[in-house]
């Protein structure tokens, strides 16, 4: 916004930052460097290339679905008169909450041959379909990652003065039209920040792409960890450059949007959708249906089954409530912690780019948003590296929930920055100026017009994060202390050895708390603050 | 500033419902407990704890493990700490953590986790006693592995779109027209790599790589793992895969009847009916040697055989238990277990076949 320099102390917060999300980056490359892999001629096999083409073709046709698809459904929810659009702005985040491994799973069960919804399929003429390959991939992928660009975008309409919209239409623009021209420039930040996490996710997913079958830079470097590990780690390195590329380009296309926002917008302009109301209705609908419902078709069958099979002589339910109960506080507990601390460390990054000029702020901002692109296992791993070499400081952290918590950060701490960054930009300066003119302190300001102007964006970023971490499994699985579980290891730890209904009551339990958490989090509170 | 205070309590009134509106869904779903399934292999009165601690990397999943466990703790007293995730990330977090690893025992699903570590001198040695417990198929000559359980190679059918005598004696026999687009193979999963590891080993390596690229060319489907082909085949997406045996009897007790898959046990002889078993293995830097090894000879004891055969369908290997009755007896097979030592650097090399073969790209 500025060309101002960032105070010392900022540039130091900023650069500690760095280095901690640097922490997967140093591993990868210092396990490339002992390895002895010929990576040049790895690089130039076709069984590199091929991979590597896929990924890049399903992450730009998922990204491009999904933004359209997230941007379309958080205008429809927060600027039109849509029946029913605070149910739906709960309902629609729900698809982050599903663990990959299920959800896929639950996909198949559902549409494909034999599945649950498949009559309906072949009812309308789509006999013989299956989802897999390209199609199933992006579809799945679309279906699970388009909050990423929903709630951040959801979060700036909410807070976008509707004034030059109102403007605009009395001067003739029809409603397309104000859009293109007066919202689509205030939301491009967030949705471009959005679109970005998209394709990170997409580069990095392993599981939607193996039960899809699918054959992306993941799944070559999962089968290769163990028979060729040196192969591995060059892929996950491969992995890790093309998402500094696709980030560092990002960053010099989007520049800082020119936006702005009012201290009160809680009444912002809300469109009558009259006759559309019905299709546009039937759109939303749609996109729950596919995205939360599918999935949960199948869960709830899962579930259910479980519970009716003792009259069929099935095995019985092998459910300890003690230990759900336990797994459950435990996922609120880490995840919660996880999503503050990772929107308290980001947020001085995000200061430090939107207000400030300096190197710093755009290293330490690259590194965190291409760190999501790292898959999990690797994160887990590098963490372990660098706590057993960590001398004394490591042997405090190792095996601790405080470990865990700092993996989940760095794991997801991109999912934050990208929305702080908007909310950062999206104070007046000149609000800022004024206060500061008048005498107000740094801490003042921060607490009486930053605070609370960036309020709905800072509650969305902990809302994704806390969303994403619920589901986490790699690092649950490989950095928690020993004997610490979550929902979603109990989940694993079912599904595995078919104890499907297990699985299946479980998840249900989890799409529950999420749903009730970003009820909570995301809506109550951006309502109201 | 009050309304603030408001909504923060108001704020916490809701999180506490909502925990409660969990719990008490916890609840009412709530059926047996594991402390259950632990009573069917220990029932007495639990001994004194004796202080000692042993940490457990279980890549076998935590519903089937943690009743063996709890059952340990509570005979012998000595307090387990466990870690459960896949084999295979179990086993680069081991090669990771090196000497300074916690655990004291490691359990792998399949033979590869354990051929890595071994390349890796990350395993110790178990004690005569407890490799005497089993056979010498089963178990490594250097003591560094014991097998625990057996798992077969079957192929797994769905019984409408396969006729009892289309069924093949032989996965030469799949490369025939007949099979045509109707075949799944798990072709990167750990169970796979070890068995056309062996198939490598006993018809040499021109023979599996030409098999695998008739099966290719035969438009065989892939699939990630053996589970999603069980289902898919219960569904009827596709016609029959080559699997392990327990996945579907597993399916089956939780579907009850309405399950439409079956396994296929193909000739004796043939590449096809392999047994694989999964192992357990003490740590090179395991602290509690004693107390892993007690472990493991727990895990060869009747009452955890005897689980290990009721609860997954596996095969016991040891102190005499039978398989679970639906079972179709061991005896009756001729090729040996997979020997880890022998395969060297195999896996390497079978990831390579089977990368080339394209069967992953669909």
């Amino acid at each position: 916004m500025t060309s101002k320099r960032a105070p010392w102390g900022l540039q130091v917060v900023g650069a500690v930052t760095a280095v901690a999300f640097a922490f997967p980056a140093a591993y990868l490359v210092y396990r490339n460097v002992t390895s002895g892999a010929e990576r040049l001629t790895l690089l130039q096999s076709s069984r590199t290339l091929g991979p590597l083409w896929r990924t890049l073709q399903l992450s730009v046709l998922v990204s491009t679905s999904a933004a359209m698809l997230g941007v379309c459904l958080a205008w429809l929810t927060v600027r039109t008169d849509l029946p029913g659009r605070k149910f739906w702005r709960t309902v629609l985040p729900i698809p982050l909450v599903f663990p990959t491994f299920i959800g896929a799973a639950a996909f198949r069960r559902t549409l494909n041959p034999g599945g649950l919804a498949n009559g309906v399929l072949e009812a309308v003429g789509l006999d013989g379909f299956e989802l897999r390959g390209l199609f199933g991939a992006w579809l799945v992928l679309t279906l699970f990652t388009y909050p990423y660009v929903f709630l951040p975008v959801a979060a700036r309409l909410l807070r976008m003065p509707g004034s030059l919209e109102e403007s605009a239409r009395v001067l003739g623009d029809t409603a397309p039209q104000a859009f293109r021209r007066i919202v689509l420039p205030q939301i491009s930040g967030a949705a471009a920040a959005g679109t970005l996490l998209v394709f990170l996710y997409t580069i990095s997913d392993f599981g939607a792409v193996q039960l899809m079958l699918y054959d992306t830079l993941t799944r070559a470097i999962e089968t290769n960890y163990v028979a060729r590990p040196a192969i591995a780690f060059a892929l996950s390195l491969l992995l890790l450059a093309l998402a500094m590329v696709v980030v560092a380009g990002e960053r010099r296309f989007s520049g800082s949007g020119n936006v702005e926002v009012q201290a009160r917008t809680l009444n912002p302009v809300s469109y009558t959708l009259g006759r559309l109301s019905l299709p546009a209705s039937v759109a939303v609908m749609a996109a729950a249906l596919m995205s939360v419902g599918a999935p949960m078709i199948a869960i709830l069958d899962w579930a259910t089954d479980g519970v009716l099979r003792a009259t069929r002589d099935g095995r019985p339910l092998t459910i300890d409530t003690e230990k759900v109960v336990e797994a459950s506080r435990n996922t609120l507990e880490s995840s919660l912690l996880a999503a503050l601390v990772a929107v308290i460390v980001v947020l001085p990054v995000a200061y430090l780019v939107g207000r400030y000029r300096g190197r710093i702020g755009t290293v330490s901002h690259a590194v965190v948003i291409a760190t999501f692109a790292v898959p999990g296992i690797l994160i887990a791993l590098a963490l372990r590296f660098w706590t057993l070499r960590a001398g004394f400081a490591g042997d405090l952290l190792l095996d601790t929930k405080a470990l865990l918590i700092f993996a989940y950060v760095i794991r997801f701490g991109s999912l934050a920055l990208g929305i702080c960054l908007v909310a950062v930009q999206a104070v007046p300066s000149r609000l800022l100026d004024a206060a500061s003119t008048l005498g107000a302190g740094r801490l003042r300001r921060l607490r009486t017009i930053e605070l609370p102007l960036m309020a709905p964006g800072l509650l969305a970023a902990v809302g994704l994060v806390l969303l994403s971490t619920m589901k986490e499994l790699p690092i649950s699985l490989i950095i928690a202390p020993l004997g610490y579980r979550t929902l979603t290891t109990r989940i694993f730890g079912s599904f595995e050895e078919a104890f499907v209904a297990e699985a299946g009551i479980m998840a249900v339990i989890l799409v529950a708390m999420s749903a009730v958490l970003s009820w909570l989090l995301i809506l109550r509170k951006a309502d109201h603050a | 500033m009050p309304t603030n205070l408001l909504r923060i309590r108001n704020c916490r009134v809701h999180l506490r419902a909502a925990l409660c509106i969990v719990a008490l869904f916890a609840a009412s779903c709530g059926g047996e407990s594991t402390d259950g399934a632990a009573t069917t292999i220990y029932s007495g009165t639990c001994a004194e704890s004796t202080g000692e601690e042993i940490a457990v990397y279980s890549g076998r999943s935590e519903n089937l493990i943690e009743p063996v466990l709890d059952a340990f703790s509570c005979e012998t007293g000595v307090d387990v700490n466990v870690r459960y995730a896949d084999s295979t990330d179990l086993a680069l977090l081991l090669a990771e953590e090196g000497d300074r690893t916690q655990a004291d025992v490691f359990l792998s699903r399949s033979p590869g986790p354990i051929g890595f570590l071994e390349s890796q001198s990350l395993l110790g040695e178990i004690d005569a006693e407890v490799l005497d417990l089993v056979t010498g198929d089963n178990r490594s000559d250097a003591g560094s592995w014991i097998g625990f359980s057996g798992r077969k190679r079957v192929a797994v059918y769905n019984v409408d779109q396969v006729g009892a005598g289309e069924l093949p004696d032989s996965v030469f026999e799949l490369t025939d027209e007949a099979w045509r687009g109707r075949v799944a193979l798990p072709a990167t999963n750990g169970s796979f790599v070890d068995w056309f590891t062996v198939f490598r080993d006993q018809h040499g390596t021109d023979v599996a790589t030409q098999w695998l690229d008739d099966m290719v060319a035969n438009d065989a489907r892939y699939y990630p793992n053996n589970r999603s082909i069980v289902e898919a085949a219960a569904r009827g997406e596709i016609d029959l895969g080559l699997v392990n045996h327990y996945y579907n009897y597993q399916e089956q007790i939780a579907a009850g009847d309405d399950h439409r898959a079956l396994n296929h046990d193909l000739a004796n002889e043939d590449i096809g009916s392999l047994l694989i078993i999964t192992a357990a293995t003490v740590t090179s830097a395991s602290d509690n040697p004693d107390e892993a090894n007690e472990l493991v000879a727990y895990l060869l004891s009747e009452p955890v055989q005897r689980y290990l055969t009721e609860e997954t369908f596996e095969y016991p290997l040891a102190a005499g238990v039978q398989p679970a009755s639906l079972l179709p007896p061991l005896a009756a097979l001729e090729i040996g277990t997979v020997d880890f030592d022998a395969l060297g650097g195999g896996f390497e090399e079978t990831t390579e076949i089977i990368d080339v073969s394209g069967i992953a790209n669909q």
